[in-house]
């Protein structure tokens, strides 16, 4: 809970601010790198995925900072109350957006064999989930500035729709598999991506509870149920 | 007594609903010749737990953990209104004598204070004023103490030597020893370790751990790491009220009230 009142020491003010800074930052370029990822991939440009997927060392050196300024800040300050939650909440929001990079990386990463290929019509189809995702996280990380837990639960109840939209798109490129069997290869790359974007969304909602209990200090209750419908049985039926 | 009051008084969760507070607080006022120090306090102090309270100089702490053993009952001008009972027995009652109460409520101070004794007297001198016990029944008694309070492998071979030269942290051992000597139900600490150093202060927190499967312990600290690390429950106490009241835990992660979370944050109230 942040009450609104400056601490007596305020060198703790600053430091507490610059680590809020460093997350929004960090979560920047971890949706940079999604978008970028989708970018190279309908571009079909080797060289800037190799980029892409370099830039995610930037995302981790960041992570590792923020760790660092996390333990400084338990040792030298000894955070308590909303403070303590503010400092854990930052380490735990660090770590999912460093996985978010790694899922944007990959996602440049498997284009470069896709580029390599004829390219396959549902390609286009990447870019709707990754628009989704994105904006999923931007709107976390706003959540986070702003300490606004009710716009992290919209955000943790809105993946519904991205998960929707992923089965969806597994729906399609199962369909392309069966037409041409030419298909499946570039196919499954486009299935592995679509399933790091759509893991990129659960790291989202990660990031949602944290900001709740950072702000209520009560866990979201995980009462949703599971959108992701792929693994249900009935799903590999509809092609047939 | 106001609604927020009554909710106050019913002790934490963790205190067990079941089992009657060892102190309940009620209605609690007390002046300093005219001042009022302390405002309605209503608390169930859980027995054989520990309780800490907190709060900025001049809130009422010290006050309170002071009428649980009426040590103000030696000034003129002090006065106490309201309830205290121990095991449902009003000590503010003028049937209750401070003899009993003293046998039942041990103190500790801030600062050290061993009398001008050898070391063995220290704790024999109270066990005296109240009990007449037989030379060995007192050695036992003295060396029983002396290990409660972690000292006796330090001390046990210069019984004889004078308590004044023992170091802070072991004089405060000594006068945690002198209080448990008279096998007291209640034992109040106001801030015991204030004038330690850290390894002296650790000390004491491990003994205050050990004492609390005999005794209820109420301690005064400004601390609250302190009182983070040592007790089951804490009462965020300002400017003669109780702001708050709740497992210890509840008040260093989440607590209820702005004011609690300003002092233990550090921020301006």
């Amino acid at each position: 809970m942040n009450t609104g009142t400056d601490h007596i020491i305020k060198s703790y003010d600053s430091e507490l601010a610059r680590l809020t800074g460093e997350i929004v930052r960090m979560g920047e370029l971890a949706v940079t790198q999604l978008e970028a990822a989708i970018d190279v991939l309908e571009r079909r440009d080797e060289r800037a995925a190799q980029r892409v997927v370099g830039n995610d060392d930037a995302i981790d050196q960041m992570e590792q900072e923020i760790g660092h300024d996390v333990v400084r800040l338990l040792a030298l300050r000894a955070p308590m109350a909303g403070d303590l939650r503010n400092v854990y909440a930052a380490l735990r929001i660090a770590s999912d957006i460093e996985r978010i990079g790694d899922y944007a990386a990959n996602v440049a990463k498997r284009s470069i064999p896709l580029s390599m290929v004829a390219p396959v019509a549902p390609v286009g189809g990447l870019r709707h989930l990754a628009e989704l995702a994105a904006e999923e996280v931007r709107e976390v990380l706003l959540a986070y500035r702003d300490r606004d837990a009710e716009r992290a639960y919209q955000v943790w109840k809105d993946d519904a729709v991205l998960d929707e939209a992923y089965t969806g798109y597994f729906r399609q490129l199962l369909t392309y598999m069966m037409e041409d069997p030419r298909n499946i290869t570039p196919c499954t790359h486009l299935l592995f991506m679509a399933k790091n974007i759509e893991r990129v969304g659960d790291h989202a909602t990660n990031i949602a509870e944290n900001i709740w209990f950072q702000v209520t200090g009560e866990p979201l209750d995980k009462q949703r149920s599971k959108r992701d419908l792929t693994s249900n049985p009935e799903i590999t039926k509809l092609g047939e | 007594m106001t609604d927020s009051a009554l909710a106050m008084s019913s002790a934490p969760e963790t205190a067990a609903a079941t089992v009657a507070p060892k102190l309940a607080v009620r209605d609690l006022h007390f002046y300093y010749d005219g001042f009022q120090a302390l405002k309605g306090i209503n608390m169930d102090i859980p027995e054989k737990q520990v309780t800490a309270i907190i709060g900025p100089s001049g809130c009422g702490k010290s006050t309170l953990l002071r009428v649980f053993n009426r040590i103000y009952a030696i000034y003129p001008k002090l006065e106490a209104k309201g309830r205290i009972l121990l095991d449902d027995e009003d000590i503010l009652g003028p049937g209750y004598s401070l003899n009993r109460l003293r046998s039942k409520v041990g103190m500790v101070f801030q600062k050290p204070v061993p009398f001008p004794m050898t070391i063995f007297e220290n704790v024999a001198y109270g066990i005296r004023h109240h009990e007449k016990l037989s030379k060995a029944d007192m050695e036992k008694r003295v060396e029983q103490a002396l290990r409660s309070a972690a000292l006796w492998d330090e001390v046990k071979d210069k019984l004889k030597q004078n308590a004044l030269g023992l170091s802070g942290g072991q004089q405060q051992r000594l006068c945690i020893a002198r209080a448990i000597a008279l096998k007291p139900e209640v034992l109040l600490l106001d801030e015991p370790t204030s004038a330690l150093d850290p390894i002296a202060t650790g000390r004491i927190e491990q003994l205050v751990e050990e004492l609390k499967s005999q005794f209820t312990i109420v301690i005064v600290t400004h601390n609250m790491q302190q009182a983070a690390r040592v007790s089951d429950l804490t009462a965020f106490m300002y400017l003669g009220e109780l702001i708050e009241f709740d497992r210890t835990e509840r008040i260093f992660t989440k607590p209820g009230k702005k004011q609690t979370e300003d002092y233990i944050t550090g921020r301006f109230g």
